[in-house]
């Protein structure tokens, strides 16, 4: 807090005159590099997400019973920087005493699933046990759960996966790398640690959806 | 005319974000306690949504309010003399702990005590009130985000204003919305909890008309928890007393805003005195169902008025409130501009907390199309199953409110007892501000188009520009106008509170020594 007015991003080059740390000076909307080129994002561009098969989270995973396969999320919860609150007793009365798995109406009639059931999320890589909150602003095909639920508050075990305590959203996803993230040496594309370097859009994968069967804490 | 002063509130939905910070202010400083875990005298709710208690808007179920008599009087829905005494022993009308929620804890400490194992420990939610683990199956705030939106938003009391296509529209991905609905007391000019209580333990403060409850009275008979439409009068199972918000009033005096306000992130709540005629609230509290918010509105008196002042001195309202009722911000938007509007006036309480309602979502017309949107859009895009079109270019000024995603119908329900018109008046001069404002900023718009839409909903380019004002730059002392405290009038500041902590609401405990 400086006169009065809190911190905002880019006061030093606004206000200081401090060139921004590109290779001109100035904030970028065109990205010249040739990766970026080569892969047709030198603008802001929509790329569909690739398909299941192309992420492979599913080669392993035997769909039993009734279950379905979804597009998993993982956004930034409303009220927690990361884990950071999350499990801040005041926060978890103001939500579910949980970070549910968030799914759409559609989707949770075909499983069976009414609004605060307990459901598995799970794949090749993890599972994760939560009550299911059932809403109309998910679209079909797709669940969510907020980055990122504590495994040490109210998580049961997991019954498709040998009756051992699930993990938190971070046990499904994985770290997809990609290619853009791994071009350097050109002006602002330089490593510099926690500015650029390849980092993980793991926030889209795939996972089963089922009710849970038994809950054992 | 008998002229008081009335502290006042004026949220402005428009600008909330529902983060709850005011619910988490207002519970760390008040409701931290035994036996008031499960109340939130502040809360937010999703709209959309039952709220909470759950359904508290269906006075068919909780029996809160006045209602109408076929004379023209009013009675209490479910509480006062004789059902009250019909009630004595067991009230049907009050919410119960399902209704609220179980508060609940986990059981941290099986994190560190739990007995070896191959497995890591997990905590386990355990309930305040009983100590045993429980399942949650209900919180203040369950229906968030139109989470459970089958059980909970889908049976919104306020739905029942629609046909079953509306209802529907509203939960189509494509074109739902929802809004956040932030509650506090209302503090009304015609509290049902005051009428209600046989012990009189609950007063309208004479200086700000702040509603509270003595604590010291109280016998605990929850006819105000019954009486209160809005449920926000709370009955503490450990104390046995009943409680509320008191609007922060030690903050108040002390020139500070209530918490709520004060911590809130959007800048959404307002505070000022409002200046009414305490002879007019009999009548406008029995008019008749079309017309009482226009009663109500009518009661809130111009502070500039030379009569108004003159009856407010006579009555003891000192010079100061009566300047800080001039500089009201809530006087500019209920009564100058006319933008803000009680919630659920048809209860008849006449409450003193007004809402800007939400122009939210982005006004766009919906046009029904043979597949056009298809080719408007790019081969990979994703387009939608049905022939709607949304579009966001309107030529329309005012064609969009009616058509905008929440139907008049539903707002109407909540803010104008069903009075489409009222509640269509503050959207457009909503609208009428952000045209003003995109004229003067970007100037794509023609200046006659501007001043045809100000002329049309009676603002005028400075009123306009007052609106954006206070709507987007106000500072603290431009959004809470705090009348200075008279100590020497009233006899609560005398008290040390000191020693009455963990309760409130504490009126007369005893009177202040004077002279010899």
């Amino acid at each position: 807090m400086t006169d009065g007015r809190a911190y905002a991003a880019y006061t030093y080059n606004v206000e200081r005159l401090v060139p921004w740390r590109t290779l001109t000076g100035r904030q970028h909307f065109y990205l010249d590099h040739e990766l970026y080129l080569a892969y047709g994002e030198y603008l802001p561009t929509y790329k569909p997400s690739p398909r299941p098969e192309a992420y492979g989270d599913l080669r392993e995973t035997l769909k039993s019973g009734e279950a379905m396969a979804l597009n998993c999320l993982t956004p930034h919860g409303k009220w927690h920087i990361h884990s950071t609150y999350m499990e801040n007793h005041r926060m978890l009365t103001l939500s579910r005493g949980c970070e549910p798995c968030w799914l759409s109406e559609a989707d949770a009639a075909k499983l069976g699933i009414q609004d605060n059931d307990w459901v598995e999320v799970y794949n090749d890589h993890g599972v994760y046990c939560a009550r299911a909150a059932v809403s109309s602003r998910i679209p079909r095909g797709v669940c969510i759960v907020y980055h990122v639920p504590e495994r040490t508050v109210g998580i049961p075990k997991s019954q498709v996966r040998g009756n051992r305590r699930a993990g938190g959203h971070n046990s499904f996803t994985r770290i997809h790398l990609k290619p853009n993230y791994l071009c350097g040496g050109y002006g602002q594309f330089s490593y510099h640690f926690n500015y650029w370097g390849p980092i993980a859009p793991q926030r889209d994968t795939h996972v089963i959806v089922k009710k849970m069967t038994k809950v054992i804490f | 005319m008998d002229v008081r002063a009335q502290i006042s509130m004026v949220f402005h939905l428009d600008k909330c974000i529902g983060c709850h910070t005011c619910s988490v202010a207002c519970k760390n400083i008040w409701t931290d306690r035994k036996g008031a875990e499960y109340q939130w005298w502040n809360n937010v709710e999703t709209k959309p949504g039952t709220g909470y208690p759950g359904k508290w808007e269906d006075q068919e179920i909780y029996k809160g309010g006045w209602e109408r008599e076929g004379a023209g009087s009013i009675q209490l829905k479910g509480a006062g003399k004789a059902k009250g005494l019909a009630n004595i022993f067991h009230n049907p009308h009050l919410p119960s702990v399902e209704d609220y929620y179980e508060p609940f804890t986990y059981n941290y400490l099986n994190l560190i005590e739990a007995p070896p194992g191959d497995d890591q420990p997990t905590a386990r939610p355990v309930s305040l009130i009983t100590g045993k683990p429980i399942d949650v199956k209900m919180g203040p705030n369950w229906d968030d985000d139109l989470g459970g939106s089958p059980d909970y938003a889908r049976n919104d009391p306020n739905l029942e204003a629609l046909t079953p296509a509306e209802r529907e529209a509203m939960f189509q991905l494509e074109r739902m919305a929802f809004f956040y609905l932030p509650r506090i007391c209302n503090h009304c000019l015609n509290p049902g909890c005051v009428a209600s209580c046989p012990s009189g333990a609950i007063y309208k403060r004479g200086e700000d008309g702040i509603v509270l409850i003595n604590q010291k009275v109280c016998r605990a008979w929850r006819m105000c928890v019954t009486a209160c439409p809005y449920k926000k009068s709370y009955y503490n199972w450990h104390s046995g007393k009943s409680e509320k918000c008191l609007l922060c009033y030690p903050r108040l005096e002390a020139g500070h805003a209530p918490a709520c306000m004060h911590s809130c992130v959007g800048r959404i709540r307002y505070l000022g005195v409002l200046l009414y005629d305490a002879d007019r609230i009999q009548r406008a509290a029995s008019a008749p169902d079309g017309e009482i918010t226009r009663a109500h509105l009518d009661l809130i008196l111009d502070p500039f008025d030379d009569q108004v002042i003159a009856a407010a001195q006579r009555n003891g309202v000192p010079d100061s409130t009566l300047k800080s009722a001039q500089n009201s911000p809530t006087y500019k938007f209920v009564k100058q501009w006319g933008m803000a509007l009680p919630l659920h006036p048809e209860f008849r309480t006449l409450p003193m907390l007004f809402y800007v309602p939400p122009l939210l979502p982005v006004m766009a017309s919906v046009t029904q199309t043979d597949g056009a949107q298809k080719e408007r859009l790019n081969p990979i895009a994703k387009t939608w199953t049905d022939d709607w079109l949304y579009d966001t270019s309107t030529e329309e000024l005012w064609g969009t409110i009616e058509q905008a995603r929440f139907p008049l119908k539903y707002l109407a329900s909540l803010f104008s007892g069903g009075d489409e018109k009222a509640v269509a008046q503050p959207l457009k001069k909503l609208m009428a501000v952000r045209i003003y404002r995109r004229w003067k900023t970007v100037g794509d718009i023609d200046e006659s188009r501007v001043d045809e839409v100000l002329k049309d909903t009676g603002l005028s380019r400075d009123s306009a520009e007052a609106v954006y004002y206070l709507t987007a730059l106000a500072k603290f002392q431009d959004r809470f106008v705090i009348p200075p405290a008279h100590r020497e009038q009233a006899l609560e500041m005398l008290e040390f509170t000191g020693d009455t902590r963990g309760s409130q609401g504490f009126g007369f405990l005893e009177r202040p020594e004077r002279g010899a």
